[in-house]
């Protein structure tokens, strides 16, 4: 079953307690209205070393070599990098938590500039939520744009064993993210359908965008469009699937009170 | 008060007596002085619905010697007397065709009904092609050669069969009919010094008018009232396709002429065809097909709908899509790919040249069976019952098989004393009916599923074992026999 608020509230007390504080507010995989976002991963100046190296990422890429430019333009030594254990990766998780707590002002405007716009085109408040997934799925690739051309060096640097963990963490976050701003409170077991296969899609068109030369990434989108109808069609025979099975359960039961069985 | 034990209620007096009876003996103790509400009429059976279910129902009641004797009401929202007075002209047919099996015929015969359905206007068939859109793989249901005048299936027009019941009820006499009566709600009676009906179905009447039944019957349809009361619940879901039907008139009487009539049907991916001979040079037609489609059909001219209709039954599915997305000029495309489709001329119906005015309609459909078919006091049958895919034409003689059942169940009560409404006495039809109706409907639903794939490895499949069961002839008569309700008895 999807995860209930007794699960966040469980956090929520240990935290009190103090006795755990960062793992379990980092461990919570969902969107809770409940309580403030967990702070980022990274102190002030880890934030500052890394938000200064991210500027070098589009010339030097995720490397060291980045870090310690970064660590220079900060103000601190080079040797100050040693902070971030995990190196370069460090580098590609900030870039991938910007780029998701951006989505959120994005969204917004995304949405409200449509609903401003004249005309019967469509509208922010009544989209389909399927639609509203795919704009955001959308937008958050195309904020990959400016270090496209490093990021086949990140995702192979991601799937090191070591960084795997974490690497998809952070993606379930995303699909997470996408579907609480779409609108999506749904707690049914599509929940985990749902974010499994906008993670699917939203992987594959990060890999097919590495290598899109379309102007503007148009055939990215179409590919992202693609997988989604897709994983909409499966999710419709799966649903067929589920309601057949439930009809199948419950009509065996009804046929054997039929046949005078007491249940 | 003299009060008598009955499992898991207090009966009093007055109540038992007329259980005995089974007529209204209360009626004048229930008259009083004093008048503070409506007194509920007291009847042993309360039908709610006059449609075929309902009127072979109260038919069947009425015509068994063992039951002649109960009080019965039939409450109808349409105005019966249209249906009493209906008739059309010999060349003019009503677009909401059936096919009764001959068993539901047996049965009507033996309620005294089916003699006063208009024979002239029942067109027998005797051989069914039933072939695969997408492989052309084909089963012919014929009987074997010199076996002629074995029937497969009678079709009627529903008008034409409701009129005949009622015209048979109304010779019966004894029934109690509320005409163009809406219900307008059913709640359980009360517990007053006279009549303890706290377990009783009150039917409340637009008007004022409260029936109190014994046996509340609900034969009220898909969306049945009764049903809501008695709180049983419909499962199943919608096919997202809607039947599309016509009168159609062909070119000719058919390739077996009238003695041999032959109903087709073709399983296209959007969903089955179907042509089912009329009288004469006539047919009707079923075609269930996605809405968007239903709503082009029935928006066209009838030149251009008479197109589709003999493109269904002739070209390719690639090529018929490629029709549907066609505003107009559907009658000139199909003249041109005629010629480069080839077909035999003998395996489908006849060239339709004409379509009868008026009688193009569509309506949804959709796969419901409700939990049970009975409640205390209260019993399902026909659509209120179960909803299925029109596919096999066996909708309506699912219904007739219930009623059959559910009057079976009622003169035995009757014969043993036993309390006609109870549960208990009701679970020999549930028990009877139940198992039946759900393997049919998950046949039916499986096979429209299965002619929905254009292409994948079901395809082949399915067509193969067409093939190996047309092959086969003792299996092909076997599911004739079932078709037509005789043989083994599998369920």
């Amino acid at each position: 079953m999807a995860p209930s608020r007794a699960f966040t509230r469980l956090a929520a007390h240990r935290r009190v307690l103090g006795v755990v504080g960062r793992q379990y507010q980092l461990q919570r995989p969902y969107y809770s209205y409940d309580h403030p976002p967990p702070p980022g991963p990274f102190n002030q100046t880890e934030h500052a070393i890394l938000s200064a190296a991210y500027t070098h990422v589009p010339e030097h890429g995720f490397t060291q070599h980045a870090l310690s430019l970064g660590a220079r333009d900060a103000g601190y030594l080079d040797i100050s990098t040693a902070v971030l254990p995990d190196g370069p990766f460090s580098l590609i998780q900030y870039h991938l938590i910007t780029k998701r707590q951006a989505l959120a002002p994005k969204s917004r405007a995304i949405f409200n500039a449509l609903d401003a716009a004249p005309g019967d085109g469509a509208k922010g408040q009544t989209m389909k939520i399927d639609d509203r997934v795919e704009r955001l799925a959308w937008e958050r690739l195309l904020s990959n744009a400016d270090v496209i051309h490093r990021w086949q060096q990140a995702l192979a640097v991601m799937a090191q064993p070591s960084h795997v963990p974490a690497s998809l963490r952070e993606l379930a976050l995303l699909a997470d993210e996408i579907y609480h701003l779409s609108g999506d409170g749904a707690v049914d077991p599509s929940w985990y359908t749902k974010r499994g296969t906008v993670s699917t899609a939203y992987v594959g068109a990060e890999l097919f965008m590495t290598n899109d030369r379309s102007p503007g990434f148009a055939q990215t989108r179409e590919f992202l469009q693609r997988r989604l109808e897709e994983s909409s069609k499966v999710g419709n025979a799966l649903g067929g699937v589920a309601q057949w099975m439930e009809f199948t359960a419950v009509a065996g039961v009804n046929i054997l009170r039929s046949k005078g069985m007491r249940i | 008060m003299e009060l008598l034990l009955l499992p898991g209620r207090q009966v009093r007096r007055p109540a038992l007596k007329l259980c005995r009876t089974g007529s209204l003996r209360v009626s004048a103790r229930i008259r009083r002085a004093y008048s503070s509400k409506p007194q509920p009429d007291i009847y042993d059976v309360v039908c709610v619905g006059g449609g075929p279910a309902g009127l072979s129902l109260l038919t069947a009641l009425r015509a068994n010697s063992a039951t002649a004797g109960l009080r019965v009401a039939l409450v109808e929202a349409q105005d019966l007397n249209k249906t009493r007075s209906w008739t059309l002209p010999p060349d003019r047919f009503s677009n909401r065709c059936s096919s009764l099996t001959p068993s539901s015929a047996r049965f009507l015969d033996k309620i005294g009904a089916w003699s006063h359905v208009k024979q002239e206007r029942v067109q027998p068939y005797q051989e069914m092609q039933v072939w695969d859109g997408v492989t052309d793989a084909r089963i012919e249901f014929d009987w074997a050669q010199g076996a002629t005048g074995s029937t497969i299936a009678y079709m009627t027009e529903n008008l034409n069969l409701t009129s005949g019941l009622l015209s048979r009820l109304d010779e019966l006499g004894g029934t109690t009919i509320f005409n163009a009566a809406k219900v307008e709600n059913i709640t359980l009676g009360e517990d007053t010094e006279d009549l303890d009906l706290s377990q009783w179905p009150i039917v409340h009447l637009s008007g004022g008018k409260q029936l109190a039944a014994r046996l509340l019957v609900g034969a009220d349809g898909a969306n049945s009232p009764v049903r809501t009361f008695a709180e049983i619940k419909s499962r199943g879901w919608d096919y997202n396709r809607h039947g599309v039907v016509a009168t159609l008139q062909l070119e000719d009487h058919g390739w077996g002429g009238d003695a041999m009539k032959i109903a087709y049907q073709r399983f296209l991916p959007t969903g089955p065809i179907a042509m089912l001979p009329m009288p004469g040079k006539f047919s009707t037609l079923v075609w269930s097909t996605t809405p968007s489609n239903a709503v082009l059909l029935k928006s066209l001219p009838a030149k251009d709908f008479i197109a589709l209709v003999n493109a269904a039954f002739r070209l390719r599915t690639v090529d018929l899509d490629f029709m549907h997305t066609m505003t107009s000029g559907q009658d000139d495309e199909l003249a041109w790919r005629l010629q480069h489709t080839s077909f035999v001329a003998e395996a489908i119906p006849q060239t339709v040249v004409g379509v009868q005015e008026g009688t193009i309609a569509s309506f949804p459909l959709k796969m419901r069976h409700a939990d049970t078919y009975i409640g205390e006091r209260v019993a399902l049958i026909g659509d209120a019952a179960h909803t299925t895919h029109p596919l096999a034409g066996q909708g309506l003689n699912l219904g007739q098989a219930d009623v059959e059942s559910l009057a079976k169940t009622i003169e035995y009560s009757v014969l043993h004393g036993q309390d006609l409404g109870t549960r208990m006495s009701l679970e020999g039809y549930n028990s009877e009916r139940y198992t039946k109706n759900h393997v049919f409907l998950g046949v039916v639903d499986k096979l429209h599923k299965l002619y929905s794939f254009e292409n994948g490895p079901l395809v082949p499949l399915r067509s193969l074992g067409l093939n190996a069961v047309n092959a086969m002839r003792p299996l092909k008569n076997f599911l004739m026999d079932q078709a037509a309700g005789k043989g083994v008895k599998l369920f």
